[in-house]
Parts: structure tokens; sequence; C-alpha cells
């Protein structure tokens, strides 16, 4: 196996403007965080970005002025309301959006792991989503039956972006035994091309091997491997450490109007040039870790 | 018969009402204020209240956890409260969720939405100006969809508004019983749709001509004309319009007792 580990700053330096880039996570915990200030530090633009359901890592892009296009099933902030900045693009048409339900985007995830070009399903048939676009999705019908589907294009994702718990210096990437499992993380990672994975922890390649069914992202899959503890941060990566409610409520504050969101990318995300710069500005890893952190339950 | 009672409890023994032994309900994850309430309090309170009487075996979907403990619930609504949460079965990943929503494995679920037109189809996406063009973008359409195509009895949970009981929905978001002149018969749809909408001023069924909604009951105090007053379109009314039926002083008890002596559920 290749060593793939690397710097979150070089793993992110491969992405050009203009990609088609899968997120992995959900709306309170997981979303690839760090690696997306980071593109935000690197000003990568007219970004694609598909995703299951999501919010603060496309908020921010949005905010930044880089996302030209997201396709998924929500962005929000969950307790603390709409995607302020997101939202404000989308209205002003700076943001274009492809809806999908659950179902019909994960197809469009597995039609990829499956090298499809389309999957079949049936719960937007009737929907507004089946004359959004019918470059990604149609009618179509059951060539055994009849029956009427829709068809939904293969997310052809050129880069794949995820947070994981922790991994080996191969990119087996583990998660803990009991976890929160309301993602689709596995099958955007098995569907991906070029999958750049940040972790909360870099382990030996020996504490993988005593545990291999825990690994749900293999060595084969990734592209690249970059530790990054609290890469989710301010949403919370379970089993790790919670959610950062004060912060995520500023952040959706700073959104209220354009000028503020900028002085909040400004101040946590220009501010200084890595990752240790942001976390310096909640006191570092250990202040974070004292104040945010959860038991491992399966420590 | 209690006299003592809130709308939030009265829909909630409404809700319980439709909640049979042994069904699997889906609840969503809300977010604050009264949209938690509507989404996430009333079906809980309800399916607590129903399995404490008439259907003990009902169980709980809720944020991919199945059959989470209701008698250690969390005290706060963080991550890690339901990362640690006791359930019979946390689903490997939400695609199973999904899957078990497409083999029609969910009895009941429970909507929220912007949006709610004559024919049950819902709008959590976007509102639109008059023209067509967008005026508010909305959070996105997540799995409500999949409820109205799969599940066994769909209930509507909103609050009675003109804003929100539209002639036509903006964006359908999920499709209910009919959309000009199409029926859920063209897409062999698995599921029934909407079955019933429980709003603080009435409840409506689908009874009507066509799949179209229809008033079955009126709440304590509350007229017909009220209710036409507070919506965009005028629904059938039932010939054995009803008043609804308020919660026993049971009930009331129950919930404000054991189900949620700290009004954490039924909270706005």
């Amino acid at each position: 196996m290749k060593h793939k580990l690397t710097t979150l700053s070089d793993a992110i330096r491969r992405i050009p403007s203009g990609s088609r880039v899968a997120f992995g996570g959900n709306i309170m915990r997981r979303q690839p965080n760090a690696a997306v200030r980071e593109i935000i530090r690197q000003g990568i633009g007219d970004l694609t970005v598909y995703a299951f359901a999501t919010g603060l890592s496309v908020d921010m892009l949005a905010a930044a002025g880089l996302l030209r296009r997201y396709e998924g099933v929500y962005v929000g902030l969950f307790w603390h309301g709409l995607a302020p900045s997101f939202r404000r693009a989308v209205e002003a048409g700076r943001v274009e959006v492809r809806d999908f339900s659950e179902s019909s985007i994960v197809a469009r995830f597995q039609a990829a792991c499956s090298g499809l070009s389309f999957m079949p399903v049936k719960a937007i048939l009737g929907t507004d989503m089946m004359a959004q676009d019918p470059s990604v999705v149609m009618e179509t019908t059951c060539p055994f039956t009849g029956e009427p589907y829709a068809a939904v294009r293969a997310i052809a994702a050129e880069f794949t972006i995820m947070h994981g718990y922790r991994a080996d210096r191969f990119g087996n990437v583990q998660w803990p035994l009991a976890r929160d499992a309301d993602d689709v993380d596995q099958i955007i990672a098995r569907g991906s091309r070029r999958l750049i994975v940040t972790v909360e922890e870099i382990v030996e390649h020996e504490d993988i091997l005593r545990q291999p069914n825990l690994t749900y992202i293999p060595a084969q899959w990734v592209e690249a491997v970059a530790l990054a503890p609290f890469g989710a941060h301010p949403l919370a990566c379970d089993t790790v450490h919670d959610e950062d409610v004060d912060h995520i409520r500023a952040y959706a504050e700073a959104g209220s109007t354009p000028e503020c969101a900028r002085a909040y990318l400004d101040a946590y995300i220009h501010a200084g040039p890595s990752h240790d710069d942001y976390l310096a500005r909640f006191g570092g890893l250990a202040a974070l870790r004292e104040r945010l952190s959860v038991a491992r339950s399966d420590a | 018969m209690s006299t003592d009672y809130t709308v939030n409890e009265l829909m909630a023994a409404v809700i319980a009402r439709e909640i049979a032994d042994d069904d699997l309900v889906f609840t969503g994850v809300g977010t604050a204020g009264r949209p938690f309430t509507l989404a996430v309090g009333l079906p809980v309170v309800a399916t607590r209240l129903a399995q404490a009487a008439h259907a003990p075996g009902a169980s709980l979907y809720w944020g991919n956890l199945l059959s989470p403990d209701l008698d250690r619930m969390p005290d706060s609504w963080l991550q890690d409260s339901f990362t640690r949460w006791p359930c019979a079965s946390q689903l490997t990943e939400t695609s199973q969720k999904i899957d078990m929503l497409a083999r029609c494995r969910f009895d009941v679920s429970f909507e929220s939405a912007a949006q709610v037109d004559r024919y049950g189809n819902l709008n959590i996406t976007r509102i639109n100006h008059p023209d067509g063009s967008l005026k508010i973008r909305l959070i996105g359409c997540l799995a409500q969809p999949e409820h109205l195509a799969f599940v066994r009895k769909p209930i509507i949970v909103v609050d009675l508004s003109h804003r929100v009981f539209v002639e036509e929905v903006d964006f359908v978001t999920s499709f209910g019983h009919r959309r000009r002149g199409v029926t859920r018969e063209r897409y062999l749809l698995p599921g029934p749709g909407p079955q019933l909408c429980v709003t603080d001023k009435a409840v409506f069924d689908f009874q009507g001509e066509g799949g179209s909604m229809r008033v079955r009951s009126l709440h304590h105090g509350v007229s017909l004309d009220e209710v036409f007053g507070l919506m965009g379109f005028r629904p059938e009314v039932a010939d054995d319009l009803a008043e609804t039926p308020p919660p026993t002083a049971a009930q009331v008890d129950l919930i404000r007792t054991r189900i949620d002596p700290g009004r954490s559920l039924l909270r706005a």
C-alpha cells in the first residue's frame, strides 16, 4: 500500500477551480469544514458541490463567492435556521440549485459506485424535481413491467472530500463501533474518483489491523489523507466532540448581511494560513477538547 | 372529560388515535421553536400516548435510531445525546432508512411544510414571486417525497394559516393526491398519499372529491368560518362534521407528569 498521508493544504491544492466536488457529512456533523476553509484560503472557486444533507460547509463557500452550483437534499443550519449566505446567493441568482430527495440523491451516488450512468427511483415522480433539468433527471419506464420511474443521473464528482474519525498513513479510514450513522459517507466514498479524507487522528497500521471490520473507507479508494482534528468544527464529530452551539449561533448571526459574512471569513479563515490558526481562534486544540470532547464509546 | 388542556395536548391526542399497535412511526428531527413542536414534539408525545393506551408495541424511528428507549430520552438535543441514546438498532447508514421507506416498512410519518395545497401537495423547497421566479430559498426536499410516496399513513402537522394553505403550492416537493388533473395512479406510487392534516384549529382528511382536503372536525370553540378565513382555498366539509374529541384528563395528566414534565417537547 502506498503512503497517502499529506498536509491539508497539499491535498486541497490538487483541486482546480471549476471542479465538481462531492462532500460527506450531515447537517450537524462531519462536514469537511477544515477542507472547505482551506479551499477558501486558496481561493478555489466556480465549484459545483454534491452532498446529502449539508449546511455550514456549503454556506461558507457561498459566503466566499466560490460556489457556482449545489445539488443535494438540504442546506441549512438546523436549530439555527436557514443557511444565510447560501440562501442569499441562490436568491440573487449567483448559485444554481438542483434539488433532490434523499432516495434520489443516494441513487445518484449509488450509480457512481456501480459504474452506471443512471439509476431509477420512484419517490420524486409527480414532483417539481422532475422538470428542473433534463440533464440530471428524466422520466423513464421499466423495460420489464412498463412502470414509470424517475431516471436520475450518476454523480460524476471529480473530487470527493469528507471528514472521518481515524486513519492510518495508507488511508484506511475507520469509524467507531457506535456512532451517529445518519449519513451516507461510505456510499459517497465508494463512488468517488479522487477522494480526500481529513481525520481526527492518524493511528498506527497495527491499530487498523486489529478491527478491520471498522474500516469503512479502505485505502484503495483514497487519494490523500490529512490530519485535521476538529476538522468538522463548529459541527460535531460524533464520539469525538460535540457541536459548538455558541459558535454555530455566532456563524448564523454573522451571515445576516454579506458584510458581516465577509468579516467572519476574514476573522476566522483568512486571518491565518492553516487549520491550526483557525483552532487558535478558539484557544487551540487543547482548549477545544476541554470544552467539547465527549467520552469515546469504543474506548 | 377534561376541559383543562392546551391545543398542543389536543393535537397530540388526535395524532395518538391514528397510531396502531406495532406501528413503526417516523419522526423528523425538526428545527427550533414552533417547527420543533410540530415536527418532533407532537409526534413523540402522541406516540407515547398511544403506547400507554392502545399501542404498546408502537415504536419510533428518530435520527437514524430504530426504537430508541423513550424512557431514557436525552435531556438535550445536541449531537452527542443522539449518539449515545440507547436504541434497538442504529442503522449502519441513512440509505438503509431510505430503503426501509421504499419497501413500505413505515406505517406513520409526520410532515411539516411551508405550503400545503388542496390535494395535499407539499412545499418545503422554495417560495416564488407571482411570475414564478424565486423569492425565498427554503431548505430543500429531505425525505419528504419518500414519505408521501411510500408511508402507509402520512400525517401533515401544521398550523392553519392563509400563508400555508394555498390553492396551489409554488413547488411540489412532495406529491399528494393530484396535481393539475394528474393523479397518483399515473405514477403507481405504492403508498396512499397524505391521509390526515392536523392543525391548531381543525382536523382535515383527504376524502373530498379527487383526494381533496375535507374538514373532518373542528376543535372546541372554532367555527367553520374561522377555518375558511385562515385558508387560501375552500375545503370540502364532511357530512358528519364533528367537534374534535378533546384529550382525556388521564392523557393530559400523563403528558404533564410523565411524558413531557419539562415541556421540552411541547415547548412552543
